[in-house]
């Protein structure tokens, strides 16, 4: 593309007064790239400012715009310039309000942005969107006909889209549908089942093909572009799919686990499952021997918040007490429920129901359960009450019923083994791990490189970023929904299914223009990969976050672009630099680190490169800026897609280049990580540990190249984080290289 | 003329009389005019749980109120919190309870009496502060009690329990009458902790205690003057003053006047005669003095 | 060594103070939060706590609870009323439960109790409270030379208080009744009927 490049300079918000921009046009001078045209202008945004981009564009044919203004995180409804190049110079939040007005420091740290920014679009291209040869499909998939199931479903079609439910039970309603009533609004009474109506306009709707008994065998291709082959009786069918949402749903822990509270042991021992069973079946009686239940004890986080056993909490077991201790006494009123519970938690409304309970008359004993025995044909449950600080027997108990807690179906019954490299050579059998994409119950049977499930967090459910993005899970175009995402009942089902279901749509009307779907949402770029000088390392296969490239019998990568979230991590992994976007590349983020400015020794101007995710590490310094936060004005920032992508190459060129150090600002990583891209923030860690050795033979001391965790809500930290970088930085001294 | 009944209550006919007169005073220099209900009863106070069970002390009320309605139904005005508290509490029950309603009536028809619920119960605070109100009171302010801090002790029944006139956690209404007569109000910590109540008749050591923490909370933070509008908080932070100084080693000597009090003498009324400054046995004309 | 159970949860009491303590229903809403406790100015002078009264009533510990002079610890500030996120009237609950276990035959509270019966037997006899009577009384209530001895513990105030003119000199002398109201007949008539049908009255 032949670039007319026109630059445009916002006085307003404090610029015209913080920064000289005389000195500004003559700064860029030298710079691969002449502006066709320099101009300032006190308002850009106003409708003056943004006519006369326009105008030009028009008038002089420009077809490359930079903008140096705000920040881009604003305003990019007012600078939107379709089919031209657009680069946002960050000169408000990212100078003139961190920075003393009028210094010389401050006009070299704009004079170097505005390079930056020039460099930066002298090395893009205007993206041209992916289009497969094969036609997007806009069907939704959902896996799973359940409350959440069966909501998503119906809420997709009454949205206008095709929907494709598969389940693999002969009924639809999942477990709901075993269930005797339910608790839902209003909260001061149990309800019949609703799921038995939501079935019903399932089945009616001319817009949902429903699957019963029926298993998914295989899921190939990516968002818009899914082939599913469905097995159901002998029978098969192929169905073509832009988009799924896998509710999944649950399993009740497994009560084998509970002989310490006498089930297995004693039959009138029963679970909440089977309490349900009874209810349903009419009658509750004492499985040992037929007779009547007047007496119940219920144990509330039977193996629940336990260590050795369930450890989390499953949010809906006090509710299904509560249900169950209305029903007892609406089929008996001279019945009597006692409650054995650690802490009741019902939320919001939910409330009510408890209230209900203790009106009703139940007793509610807080304390831990020490045994349950048998004593005469009758249960006792001993337990230590905190509240008397005494410990209590309760005798002549009919039933004890276990509030046993929900497992994802994800979660396999005996973890999953594979063959892996063994330490000192050769392959053995390990454990796979929760996020490995191998660890899961088969369900979706994906044609993915990196396994056939999704990957989980540790206790099985599938997740991303469970922060900023509900529902998503670490395959674009697959969302989670209900209790296959996360412990919840069927209320919360319902809203997490409808969320679910909205982002199905979105992903799906996202590829079919070729736009990705968040973080980079409207992104139309994806990589391109160089293959001639491909050594099917198979590093970026490995170390991409969403499973988007799949690789042939040689190694060699095939991209799915619809899977790509557009992160860039494949770009830093790669060792050859034969990947890259058109408007990311690494070449681009060398040659900006080269366009700065690098004061000679004696001038005593240290300089550090600061590669910032956009994510919210970049945010946060925005936020430093707008809080008039200041802040060393020997940094130089430079935003990244995510950290993930950093290629050791920048390191190496900026530190012979003469800067004094480089500063990763990048998400938290681990067990909690804030990271949007899952592993970026990690990856660059790994790759920068790498570096130290490097930087040892090059004489070079490992502490000028640091990362820094960073989270949105960092602001007020960011001055501290950048201003003792730089003080560690004078502490070691100058860069031997500078000026070489 | 704005009319009330005054329920002056027990307390007021002797322990706090200086309550009751200045009360009176200040009404009618605010040209607001009070009666009595003829053949009022006791309100039962806090403690009429010993003797009686809850449906006595509601009749007991009840009576009243029934009272009240039938001599004319002019808002009841308490200065007594105690009073205020139980009678507001069972008009208010038996608002809110048409059963309970016809119960008591079956009952009040022992003495010809009826109660159909429409007399409202206000303790004196609320009467000053929304009806007659700060405008008012400051304009007929003479002799503003300039430089005087005032820790206005609301104590705990005069705003509770239902915040009808002021926050229950943080009432204001004391402070800004305060400030109305031209006095400094002192913001302290123990504003509506308990002052011990009956438990000075039968816990000394207890009373002693909670009394001693608002006596320290008020004059740590610079009260001159503490001020209530209730007569057991009064009683109990001035009577008991020096036996708390005994049990607890400490030499508060701070006046506790009620509200009334403060506004007579701050309306230029009779210090004595309508203040009733003589009967407070911590002597009050110095602290007001000084500042002034 | 295992500790030996003492609780049964027999719902017995649970139901007794249910059906005959004025209020007494309402410890049903009681979730055990604790703020009563934590609001409460003489928490620290209680073995129980209000919320762990509740607690051992639906424990069944009538012995206990009916027996505590925790129950009879009260101000009477209602300031767990106003906190608690349930709505139990923890204050009106425990009056409930003082005058139950009073009438009972319980006495969880000597001095309390025997001044509150002084005070309604004013409120009975004359309509109204004359303070110099209830108090006398009240000292009086273990015979005249225990009385006096009381009373005269409490000459500094009770001189205070009559030097400026807040009581009444003639109240002191036993015998010496309040002055009663008109109507004195007829509202002891309306407190037998209250009395008779109140929770856990004789109708």
């Amino acid at each position: 593309m032949d670039k007319k490049l026109g630059v445009y300079v916002c006085k307003g918000c404090g610029i015209g007064d913080a920064i000289n921009v005389e000195a500004l046009s003559e700064a860029i001078e030298g710079l691969d790239v002449t502006p066709h045209l320099f101009k300032d202008v006190p308002v850009l945004c106003s409708k003056e400012g943004v006519d006369t981009i326009k105008a030009d564009i028009e008038g002089e044919g420009i077809n490359a715009v930079v903008v140096a203004a705000c920040s881009p995180r604003v305003l990019y409804d007012v600078f939107d310039f379709p089919g031209c190049l657009l680069e946002r110079v960050n000169l408000r939040e990212g100078v003139t309000w961190c920075q003393p007005p009028g210094e010389e420091d401050t006009q070299m740290m704009a004079n170097d942005y505005l390079r930056l920014g020039i460099t930066k679009i002298s090395k893009s291209e205007l993206p041209e969107p992916f289009k497969p040869e094969e036609e997007i499909s806009k069907r939704i998939m959902v896996v799973g006909g359940g409350m959440a199931g069966l909501t998503a479903a119906l809420e997709g079609a009454k949205a206008g889209y095709e929907v494709v439910l598969v389940e693999k039970e002969a009924e639809l309603g999942g477990w709901k549908a075993k269930f005797y009533k339910e608790f839902s609004a209003p909260y001061n009474d149990i309800h019949d089942l609703s799921v038995t109506s939501l079935i019903q306009q399932v089945q009616g709707h001319d817009k949902i093909k429903v699957y019963t008994a029926s298993e998914i065998d295989k899921t190939a291709g990516g968002p818009g572009l899914y082939s599913v082959d469905i097995k159901s009786n002998g029978g098969s069918a192929q169905e073509k799919i832009g988009a799924i949402v896998m509710a999944t749903g649950w399993k009740p822990y497994d009560p084998s686990n509970l002989e310490h509270l006498g089930y297995g042991k004693f039959k009138n021992v029963v679970t909440n499952i089977q309490m349900e069973e009874m209810a349903k079946a009419g009658k509750i009686v004492r499985p040992s021997d037929g007779g009547p239940v007047k007496k119940v004890g219920f144990i509330q986080c039977a193996g629940s918040r336990d260590p050795e056993r369930l450890p989390y909490c499953s949010a809906v077991c006090c509710l299904a007490t509560m249900k169950q201790a209305t029903y007892l006494k609406q089929m008996d009123a001279d019945s009597q429920a006692y409650v054995v519970y650690k802490d009741i938690r019902t939320p919001m409304q939910t409330e009510d129901l408890y209230r209900k309970v203790q009106r009703d008359g139940a007793v509610f004993i807080r304390g831990e359960v020490e045994s349950v025995s048998e004593q005469g044909g009758s249960l006792v449950i001993e337990a230590m009450d905190v509240l008397l600080n005494d410990k209590v027997r309760l005798e002549e108990l009919d039933l004890v019923v276990l509030a046993t807690g929900m497992v994802p179906t994800s979660m396999p019954a005996e973890i999953p083994k594979k063959e892996m490299p063994a330490e000192g050579g050769g392959t053995e059998l390990r454990e796979v791990a929760p996020d490995s994409g191998f660890f899961s119950t088969p369900a979706l049977r994906l044609q993915y490189r990196q396994g056939p499930e999704i990957p989980t967090l540790k206790y099985g459910f599938p997740d991303s970023h469970f922060v900023c993005f509900p529902y998503e899970t670490r395959r674009t175009g697959i969302y989670a929904a209900g209790v296959a995402h996360r412990p919840m009942d069927s209320t919360q089902a319902k809203s997490d299914a409808a969320g679910a279901m909205l982002k199905a749509i979105q992903v799906v009307e996202a590829t079919a223009v070729g736009a990705a779907v968040h973080p980079r949402s409207g992104d139309m770029t994806y990589p391109d990969f160089f293959m001639q000088r491909c050594t099917q390392c198979k590093r970026c296969t490995e170390e991409c976050p969403f499973g988007a490239i799949n690789e042939d019998e040689k190694g060699n990568p095939l991209p799915n672009p619809t899977r790509c979230r557009r992160c860039g991590v494949c770009m830093g992994a790669c060792p050859e630099r034969i990947i890259s976007f058109k408007n990311y590349s690494v070449g681009m983020i060398g040659s900006m680190i080269k366009s700065i400015h690098i004061p000679e020794e004696d001038e005593e101007k240290p300089r550090a490169v600061v590669l910032v995710c956009e994510n919210d590490a970049y945010p946060a310094l925005d936020m430093a800026g707008l809080q008039k936060l200041r802040y060393s004005p020997f940094v130089r920032v430079i935003p990244m897609r995510c950290l993930g992508g950093l290629n050791l190459v920048w390191i190496a060129d900026a530190l012979s280049r003469g800067v004094d150090g480089i500063l990763l600002l990048g998400c938290r990583h681990g067990d909690d990580y804030q990271c949007h891209f899952i592993k970026g923030s990690e990856l660059a860690t790994t790759r920068l540990s790498k570096v130290a050795e490097t930087l040892n033979r090059l004489a070079l001391e490992s502490e000028r190249v640091k990362v820094e965790e960073v989270s949105i809500a960092d602001a007020h930290r960011i001055p501290e984080i950048l201003n003792e970088f730089m003080e560690t930085l004078e502490g070691i001294g100058p860069n031997p290289y500078k000026g070489w | 003329m704005t009319k009330y009944f005054l329920y002056s209550g027990c307390s007021l006919e002797t322990s706090a009389s200086n309550y009751l007169i200045s009360v009176e005073s200040v009404f009618k220099a605010l040209g607001v005019e009070l009666r009595e209900i003829e053949d009022w009863n006791c309100c039962g106070a806090s403690i009429s749980y010993i003797g009686a069970n809850h449906l006595s002390q509601v009749v007991l009320n009840a009576r009243n109120l029934a009272l009240a309605e039938a001599q004319g139904g002019y808002d009841i005005v308490a200065p007594c919190s105690s009073c205020y508290i139980v009678m507001n509490q069972v008009n208010r029950e038996l608002g809110e309870d048409p059963a309970l309603m016809q119960k008591v009536n079956s009952i009040l028809a022992e003495g010809n009496l009826t109660y159909k619920g429409s007399v409202k119960v206000r303790h004196v605070l609320d009467v000053l502060y929304n009806d007659v109100g700060v405008e008012t009171i400051k304009s007929r302010v003479k002799k503003p009690l300039k430089g005087v801090k005032v820790g206005g002790y609301v104590g705990c029944q005069t705003v509770r329990p239902y915040g009808e006139y002021d926050s229950v956690e943080r009432p204001v209404v004391m402070d800004r009458l305060i400030e109305a007569l031209g006095a400094e109000s002192v913001n302290f910590s123990h504003k509506i902790k308990c002052c011990g109540s009956g438990i000075f008749l039968t816990e000394l050591d207890y009373g002693y205690e909670l009394a001693g923490n608002i006596l320290e909370s008020a004059t740590s933070k610079g009260a001159k003057v503490m001020t209530t509008a209730c007569p057991l908080c009064q009683l109990n932070l001035e009577a008991y003053q020096e036996r708390v100084n005994k049990a607890l080693k400490k030499s508060y000597n701070v006046p506790v006047t009620f509200i009334t009090q403060l506004m007579a003498v701050a309306f230029g009324l009779d210090p004595s005669k309508d203040a009733c400054l003589d009967r407070n046995i911590i002597p009050v004309e110095k602290a007001l003095k000084t500042a002034a | 060594m295992a500790q030996k159970a003492s609780s049964k949860y027999d719902p017995t009491f649970a139901k007794e103070v249910f059906e005959k303590v004025d209020s007494g229903e309402e410890i049903k809403k009681c979730m055990q939060c604790g703020v009563c406790a934590a609001s409460c100015p003489l928490a620290d002078k209680m073995e129980f706590s209000p919320r762990k009264i509740f607690t051992m009533i639906r424990a069944g510990e009538r012995q206990k609870v009916l027996a505590s002079k925790d129950i009879m610890l009260c101000t009477s500030c209602y300031t767990c009323i106003v906190r608690c996120p349930r709505k139990v009237p923890v204050m009106e609950v425990m009056h409930g439960l003082a005058h139950h276990a009073l009438r009972s035959g319980f006495v969880p509270r000597k001095e309390s109790s025997k001044f509150g019966k002084a005070f309604w037997d004013c409120i009975y006899k004359t309509g109204r409270v004359d303070e110099g009577v209830a108090a006398r009384n009240y000292y009086l209530a273990d015979g005249l030379v225990a009385g006096a001895k009381r009373g005269l513990e409490m000459k500094d105030i009770a001189l205070n208080m009559l030097k400026h003119k807040r009581m009444n000199i003639m109240s002191a002398i036993p015998g010496i009744q309040g002055k009663k109201i008109k109507n004195i007949a007829t509202l002891q008539k309306m407190l037998d009927k209250a009395e008779a049908m109140g929770k856990g009255g004789s109708k």
